[in-house]
């Protein structure tokens, strides 16, 4: 068993619940989360310019984009984008198949589609019937 | 590749994040949860408080750099009380960038 846990665009949400209930792997947990990712959230990858040289010395600690823009009260400037978390459980035989349709629906080729990680899983139990592992996912 | 997810006071996760930043980490995601430890709660007087508000906040790193985003976080969410939170550590067998489709972090 393995876990997928895509985390991905709300807009996109709709799309990847009919396309995961067409592949027949309905089940899902869907959680409401704030994210950034490497460009520092929405507005900080153009602030990285906008710092100057001299804030770095000033500060005396590893200066960052976030903390010159906390620090200045900036405009314009998201540290967090909200986005929506999948985690799903699923055979270990489907994760390629269900990775690769999560990125066909969820890719805009902006930055900020998200990412999908995948980790083992090692037991699942069905609270109702008390059945384990494979039965209790299927 | 690990996930990281640290349960942490919700004042120090803007301390914490931005530490992370400055030391090459900038990618998270965080979330608000509810919790209790060892401790069952709070107890302030005669009223019991049995899920206290945390940040829990989930990143995941090469597996070189997990101590050194454990120390960054610990050193910067500790308070020497308790409630100052956990870390857990937990395998990650693939990461896909949705953008590129590429199997990197």
């Amino acid at each position: 068993m393995k876990e997928i846990t895509a985390i991905i665009r709300r807009d996109k949400l709709p799309e990847t619940k009919n396309m995961l209930d067409e592949l027949g792997y309905p089940s899902m947990t869907i959680q409401s989360v704030d994210g950034r990712g490497k460009q520092k959230g929405a507005m900080c990858a153009e602030m990285d310019s906008e710092m100057p040289d001299s804030y770095c010395a000033a500060v005396k600690l590893t200066p960052t984009p976030s903390a010159y823009a906390l620090e200045h009260t900036l405009p314009k400037v998201a540290l967090y984008v909200p986005k929506r978390m999948l985690t799903i459980v699923v055979p270990d035989d489907v994760v390629t198949k269900i990775v690769k349709s999560i990125i066909k629906v969820n890719q805009t080729g902006k930055h900020g589609d998200g990412k999908i990680f995948v980790s083992p899983i090692e037991g699942a139990v069905r609270v109702r019937t008390g059945e384990h592992d494979g039965e209790a996912i299927a | 590749m690990k996930m990281i997810r640290a349960f942490i006071r919700p004042e120090k996760e803007q301390e914490v994040v931005l530490a992370l930043e400055g030391a090459g980490f900038p990618s998270l995601t965080k979330m608000p949860v509810f919790g209790r430890g060892k401790q069952k709660g709070l107890q302030v007087g005669p009223v019991h408080y049995d899920e206290l508000p945390k940040a829990l906040i989930m990143t995941v790193v090469d597996n070189e750099d997990v101590d050194r985003v454990v120390k960054i976080i610990q050193d910067k969410a500790r308070t020497g009380f308790i409630g100052d939170g956990k870390i857990f550590v937990s395998p990650v067998e693939s990461a896909y960038t949705v953008r590129t489709g590429e199997a990197v972090l």
